[in-house]
């Protein structure tokens, strides 16, 4: 082993060395070297078939980073060498290369070509690439699909977007983390299924951010303060040709997101404004107070019972007029966002920048004042030397918000309050005990002074510098640093809660730093030799993470206005505090090759270490190869199916690996009991674990025809993990149920992924656009020697998708007791798992979205539509008990009303049965955007370059047969998804 | 060639001023909410903290915590004192009905929480042993209150179950197969180690509060395990070592005092501190009190058999027993406090006191024909219940009745107290005819099964007779 380990000495060593080497020498060498050429200026003239000026088009000169953009008229200017190559390139149109050949003027038509395939670059990674010569699988969203929608995360606007990338939301508080799965789970171990992210070439944890608050279910995403307007593009990498590279980090796939850069010509000031309401698109369909005593009334009768205080309150104790709807009440407000964006760029032939800020600000749909804020700012610096060598990138992206959420909403309970039950507050606004008291319940309320406040700041910076030491070879560095730090306070006055208990004003806080820096030195290659071009990148990471978390909490504070004020707190408690540092290296090559643009060949590899693995493990090897064959630049295709403009076979295979199992795990330590003051072990100690292995396997075909009119994509891939990091069971004898060991455990997950986009209708005045995508994934547990003995015996089964539900097999009702009824399976006269042999999968069996853009003169319209088919489940509650219960009740199917105690385990057996699965299936209006262009000449005159206004609807109509709330998390009858957003506003650039 | 060269230079330069592996490039420190476990045991502080750490497990391990799956309220249920309010609950009716299925889950939580207190227990004292830098004396003090504790669990095991895996060390990849041990063998460890700890441990509590162990703490129940083992005289005279500290120790007379936070009765208590969060009282008090207002969260009554077997005047039935009119329902009030967020802490979970010394004592004197001073013993008992003195309504009392007035008298003191009332019926005999109008009981039934689970993981393990 040691020997390996100084190789990647040797290795790391060489590439550090050479670049301090040559950055020192870049500095004289930018200075002094003359230029090789005669310099001119080229100007002229860019339209489309029609003559009609294109503005906006990219000029770059060829093989250098100079570049400008053309006018409102169409019109550029360049300086270029006399002997270079002018390249025109602008999204919807063909790229053209032209020889300078001492013209001064060039001035030319541009064919359209919608898809833009061989065009546009695609962000790889460590590399670009395009999608005609990708060998691997990356989907991208651009900004034009991101910055106008109204969400915190940029993640959100992923949504129906990308094939083979799941994304649920975490509920409608502001700032909850939504789950992504990038083509399904990979690990048994839920916190083991976080994609990468990569944000500027610097990572960020994927992994939410802990809090005590509302949102602790899905923790606090990580990617909040970035401002979404600011983001250029996202790349999701999937296969194991474009996620290798990243090695034991790319199991999960890989989220690149990039930000806006500035413009290479002039200065610009962009403005846009946004605003509108944000509500509950759906409520659960309850009953009224008539019909809900009457099945009340029914239960008892049925039960032979007379009802009294204790067991019906709210027949015999409550008004049995009263009526209130508990979900108007609980989140039936409306909710305000808006969004302040102001963008300064400009620049010249070498250097660049851009400077923005934003403001955005969401309420809540719940009663109280609640409010997020976030305020971002971003600086972006692009600078090279005259003689193209040398080049510097640098990004800024600083966010802060501010968090108020209610501290104690009990949601889950409220909107089942019994239709007639007693107000919640008395008239002076406190909280009514006294009526509930009588119930012998506590007032649901129980909490609802409480308050949370969390503050964050989030500080991304990266800097890239290379230098072409020699004509194709370059030596480059990327930097990065980052940081996010968390604090949050939880105020949980005495008026909160019952008087009769004494509460006092207590205090909960939680505060987190997570810090990190990498370096991540590299050599690149580019050379050609004949029809054969080869690009190569050698490289190294060097990466520490340092966090901390924490927390106490203070209580006994003389009044409420002193709560969050240590110093007023009579005794502070359970102070806690944690700090962990992770440390990541690793060194990686790439090397593509094609020959003749047509046969291509892509290795990628990665020998990481992490200090998450025991020391006899730190280090492992992942790579891949990816290869393409564009099939129609063979003559004998091409006469054959002249339509066909593209065609291209892919496939690739590796490996890549998933370290998401937690720092320290191998230590053997002790950590501090919830008690004061105390040490002990929390587990058994196992020093030899390592990680989960993955190997994907995909192959892709790409055709484009009648000049890309229409392009057509389609993939197969599998993936499966291995080496499965798993809590490996013991007998409690031991002292612990289990020990974290490798099991030769695999997940597998295999899907089909179709992309199809389409030019329906191009002309001067009207175009129309479709895209549309849809994922077919399959999820196996393919072997776990042992399961039944393990944890994992009653969650999952082999040969089943992980995401099921084992159930109960329901026969109907009972017709002698009327209660619902099941399969006794091993006939022991008892229900227990064993009898629960009905697998009921959960994984979605399809989705996709389907994307259509129309433009009409300076109008255009967008919108989405998003669609799922996957079980659901909706529970009917159990008709007697005193919940409010969904109006879809009826005698028919439902068993008889009843309070009894077997009634209640019938009903309970029957929430973990098939009896209330139903379809979860939704096609969802998830974006539409209205917009509109003013006039280029008449706005002209005044000064501005463009204005356009927008009206954005989110979430504004959905299709389904699921009852609950939102079927988008179709287990969770009465969960608040996604909410309803409609905004408008407008942009204006000067 | 100008550069090859001075790249050359370069990297032979770097190579010299660097020198570094990438060993060291991925290996981190310790994290501050951890301590390596040699790190633990090289300094005073962390040993003790560690020390500190199983008593607040206490509280979290359900068998010690007084909760749903602890001896107190489980064995409460098997033995004639407690029953469970909601007979819907299987897992918890399966203790009162004794029909425990080797699947219950409240089963397996005493089982699998004790023994973890055990490899606390013996990760402790081999983290200890293998120490050269502690005090050479705390360095004993504190093996002697982990091996206490160690004792004190296998107790409540062997007494339970009757065989179990005697585990003595930390090493999983042996204890997983380990096949149950002889009673005999337990209970020699049990001795061993409780003999270590009242001989080496200081008369002081260690941390000033009742809930370390002390050599007290020790000698107090070992004369409970010798009273098991029917070792009269060694009972008799390490009940009398406590009794006589009076300095530390005194039976107090207001009976609402009793379980007050290191009452002057209390020889050991565990503190609900361990819970952390923001604090509340002890579980005993939150199981057993039905506060008026919550009812419906309450879940066990005391049975009446127990309230009707105290006599009017008796002080006990007044102070300790309480009644919910709503659910028609005694219960056990010797926690006043059901729930509270109040700090200091008022009440701390009993588990050895004073009072049980007094009755090991008149038992053991008793059996060691010594009928006078064992009346006198039992009377320090009734004089505080505010009943008659025995020596005054019965002189004559003959041994037999004594010996079943001791049982009943334990009954009324200890019950709801740690499974007192279901091992004191094992122990007597008494147990079939306790439950002889029950249909289902069996002579199997005075041990509880082991957990189904445990067996499936571990092949050598036999279940009891009877399941």
């Amino acid at each position: 082993m040691k020997n390996n380990y100084s190789r990647l000495k040797w290795v790391a060593l060489i590439i550090l060395g050479g670049i301090i080497f040559f950055l020192s020498k870049s500095a004289t060498a930018a200075t002094t070297s003359p230029p090789l050429f005669q310099q001119q200026v080229v100007s002229g003239l860019v339209t489309d078939q029609n003559g009609i000026p294109i503005p906006g088009v990219t000029v770059t000169v060829k093989n250098t980073k100079r570049g400008t953009v053309t006018n409102l008229d169409g019109e550029y200017s360049i300086t270029a060498p006399a002997n270079g190559t002018l390249v025109f390139s602008y999204i919807g149109y063909k790229t053209v290369e032209i020889q300078v050949d001492n013209n001064e003027e060039i001035s030319i038509q541009l064919e359209g070509d919608i898809s833009g395939l061989g065009e546009v670059k695609i962000n790889a990674g460590y590399y670009n690439t395009t999608k005609r010569e990708s060998t691997g699988n990356i989907s991208r969203v651009t900004a034009g699909e991101i910055e106008n929608q109204p969400i915190i995360s940029p993640l959100q606007a992923l949504q129906g977007r990308m094939a083979g990338v799941e994304i649920t939301s975490g509920g409608a508080n502001p700032g909850a983390a939504s789950t992504i799965r990038i083509r399904g789970i990979n690990s048994l171990r839920t916190e083991g299924n976080y994609p990468l992210y990569i944000i500027d070439g610097v990572p960020i944890s994927a992994e939410p951010v802990e809090t005590n608050s509302l949102l602790g279910t899905s923790g606090i995403d990580p990617l909040n303060n970035l401002n979404p307007s600011n983001i250029k593009s996202i790349e999701v990498l999937k296969d194991a040709d474009a996620t290798a590279i990243y090695g034991s980090r790319g199991a999960n796939g890989v989220v690149l997101i990039t930000t806006k850069t500035g413009a290479q010509a002039g200065t610009g000031l962009e403005m846009r404004i946004y605003t509108g309401l944000s509500s509950v698109p759906e409520r659960l369909d309850l009953l009224r107070t008539p019909r809900y005593l009457d099945i009340r009334k029914a239960a008892f009768e049925n039960d032979g019972v007379e009802p009294d205080q204790s067991n019906a309150y709210d027949l015999v104790l409550w008004d049995q007029e009263r009526y209130t709807d508990w979900q108007e009440y609980a989140f039936g407000r409306n909710a305000e966002v808006t969004n302040a964006n102001l963008t300064f760029s400009g620049g010249n032939d070498n250097t660049s920048f851009r400077l923005g800020g934003s403001w955005f600000s969401q309420g809540t749909v719940y009663p109280g004042d609640y409010q997020y804020r976030k305020l971002t700012g971003n600086m972006s610096l692009n600078h090279f030397s005259e003689d193209e060598k040398f080049n510097i990138t640098a990004s800024l992206n600083y966010g802060l918000d501010r968090n108020k959420i209610t501290g104690d909403l009990k949601l889950g309970t409220l909107n089942f309050l019994p239709p007639n039950a007693p107000a919640l507050l008395d008239s002076d606004g406190t909280l009514n005990w006294s009526e509930w008291a009588e119930a012998g319940l506590a007032n649901p309320f129980e909490g609802y002074f409480n308050s949370n406040v969390i503050g964050t700041n989030n500080l991304i910076t990266s800097t890239s510098i290379s230098y072409e030491i020699l004509p194709g070879f370059q030596i480059k560095s990327g930097f990065g640093y980052t940081r996010y730090d968390s604090d949050e306070l939880w105020t949980l006055p005495a008026r909160s809660y019952n008087p009769a208990g004494n509460p006092v004003n207590r205090s909960a806080h939680l505060s987190s730093v997570r810090e990190s820096w990498i370096i991540e030195p590299q050599l690149l290659y580019t050379i050609n030799f004949g029809k054969l071009e080869v690009n190569s990148i050698l490289g190294a990471t060097v990466q520490e993470n340092n966090s901390s978390r924490q927390s106490l909490q203070g209580t006994n504070y003389a009044s409420e206005s002193l709560i969050g004020n240590l110093a007023a707190a009579q005794d502070i408690l359970n102070a806690r505090s944690s700090r962990i540092q992770y440390k990541y290296a690793a060194v990686f090559a790439r090397i593509g090759m094609n020959w003749d643009k047509k046969y291509y060949l892509n290795l990628t590899g990665r020998r990481d270490g992490s200090s998450r693995f025991g020391p006899n493990n730190r280090f492992a090897n992942f790579g891949a190869i990816g290869t393409a064959w564009i099939f129609s630049e063979e003559d004998f295709f091409n006469n054959a199916f002249p339509f066909i403009s593209l065609g291209k076979l892919r496939a690739s295979y590796g490996s890549t690996g998933n370290d998401q199992i937690g720092d320290y795990g191998y230590l053997d330590a002790y950590e501090a009991t919830r008690g004061p003051g105390g040490l002990y072990p929390t587990a058994l100690a196992n020093p030899d674990y390592s990680w989960e292995v993955n190997k994907k396997l995909e192959v892709g075909l790409e055709l484009g025809f009648w000049k890309n009119r229409m392009n057509f994509g389609l993939s197969w891939y599998r993936s499966r993990s291995s080496n499965q990091l798993v809590g490996y069971t013991l007998p409690a004898i031991t002292g612990f149920g289990s020990v974290q060991a490798n099991l030769p455990a695999t997940v597998e997950n295999r899907g089909l992924e179709i992309e199809l986009n389409t030019l329906n209708f191009n002309n001067e005045n009207f175009s129309w656009q479709t895209s549309f995508n849809i994922s077919l994934p399959e999820n196996e547990l393919l072997r776990y020697p042992g399961i039944e003995q393990s944890s994992y015996a009653n969650t999952y089964r082999v040969g089943e998708p992980l995401n099921i539900s084992l159930n109960y097999d329901y026969t109907g009702i009972d017709p002698e007791t009327g209660y619902y009824s099941f399969t006794d399976v091993n006939e022991d006269a008892r229900l227990d798992f064993q009898d629960r042999t009905i697998v009921e999968d959960r994984t979605r069996e399809l989705f996709g979205g389907l994307n259509n853009n129309f433009t009409y003169r300076g109008f255009s319209l967008q919108f989405l539509w998003q669609f799922v088919k996957q079980n659901g489940k909706l529970i009917y509650y159990n008709a007697g008990r005193p919940q409010n219960i969904l109006s879809g009740y009826s005698s028919d199917g439902y068993q008889a009303p009843t309070q009894t105690y077997q009634g209640s385990l019938a009903f309970s057996n029957a929430i973990n049965s098939s009896r209330f699965v139903e379809d979860g299936s939704f096609f969802r209006l998830k974006t539409l955007t209205l917009s509109y262009d003013l006039p280029g000449k008449f706005l002209q005159t005044i000064g501005i370059e463009k204005f356009n206004l927008f009206l954005h609807g989110q979430n504004l109509w959905t299709i389904t047969s699921y009852g609950g709330m939102d079927p988008e998390n179709s287990y969770e009858g009465n969960f608040i998804g996604n909410l309803r957003t409609v905004t408008a506003g407008a942009q204006i650039n000067f | 060639m100008k550069i090859n060269k001075s790249i050359i230079r370069t990297f032979i330069l770097l190579l010299l001023s660097f020198h570094f592996s990438c060993e060291d490039v991925v290996s981190i420190d310790a994290p501050t909410d951890k301590l390596v476990r040699a790190e633990v045991f090289s300094n005073d502080e962390t040993a003790i903290s560690a020390m500190d750490g199983i008593y607040n497990e206490l509280h979290q391990a359900e068998f010690s915590s007084g909760s749903r799956s602890s001896v107190t309220v489980l064995a409460g249920l098997s033995s004639d004192n407690v029953q469970y309010l909601n007979s819907g609950n299987i897992t918890m009716m399966e203790f009162q009905d004794h029909e425990i299925a080797p699947t219950n889950s409240g089963n397996l939580e005493l089982w699998t929480s004790a023994y973890n207190i055990i490899y606390l227990c013996n990760s402790y004292i081999e983290g200890l042993t293998n120490s050269t830098s502690i005090d050479a004396e705390l360095q004993q003090q504190l093996e002697g209150e982990a091996r206490f504790v160690r004792a004190f669990t296998y107790f409540y095991l062997v007494n339970l179950y009757e065989i179990v895996p005697l585990i003595l060390d930390t090493d999983y990849r042996v204890n997983a197969l380990k096949p149950q041990a002889e009673k005999e063998e337990i209970y020699t460890q049990i001795e061993n180690d409780l003999q270590f700890s009242s001989e080496i441990l200081n008369t002081s509590y260690r941390n000033s509060e009742k809930t370390s162990v002390n050599k007290f703490v020790a000698k107090a129940f070992l004369a409970r395990v010798y009273l098991f083992l029917g070792d009269w005289q060694e009972a008799e005279r390490l009940s009398t070592e406590v009794i006589q500290e009076s300095a530390s120790y005194e039976i107090l007379e207001n009976l609402d005092d009793v379980f007050l936070a290191n009452s002057r009765e209390a020889i050991w208590q565990i503190s609900p501190i361990g819970g952390g969060g923001i604090v509340s009282h002890t579980n005993d008090g939150s199981m057993f009190v039905i506060d008026p207002f919550f009812s419906f969260f309450s879940t066990l009554k005391l049975d009446e058999s127990l309230v009707e077997e105290f006599s009017e005047n008796d002080l006990r039935r007044e102070k300790w027993i309480g009644y919910n009119t709503s659910l028609n329902a005694f219960f056990s009030h010797k926690y006043k406090i059901s729930s509270s967020t109040q700090f200091p802490i008022q009440e701390y979970s009993m588990v050895l006191r004073l009072a049980e010394q007094y009755l090991i004592r008149a038992e053991a004197r008793l059996k060691m024909n010594e009928i006078d001073a064992a009346v006198e013993d039992l009377d320090v008992i009734r004089r505080r219940a505010d009943l008659p003195l025995l020596a005054e309504i019965n002189p004559g009392i003959s041994g037999e009745a004594l010996l079943e007035e001791i049982y009943i008298q334990r009954r009324k003191e200890l019950f709801t107290e740690w499974g007192h009332r279901w091992f004191d019926l094992k122990r007597s005999g008494n147990i079939d005819t306790a439950f002889h109008s029950n249909p289902t009981w069996e002579m199997t039934d005075s041990f509880y099964p082991i957990p189904s689970e445990e067996i499936s993981k571990n092949p050598n393990l036999i279940q009891n007779d009877g399941y």
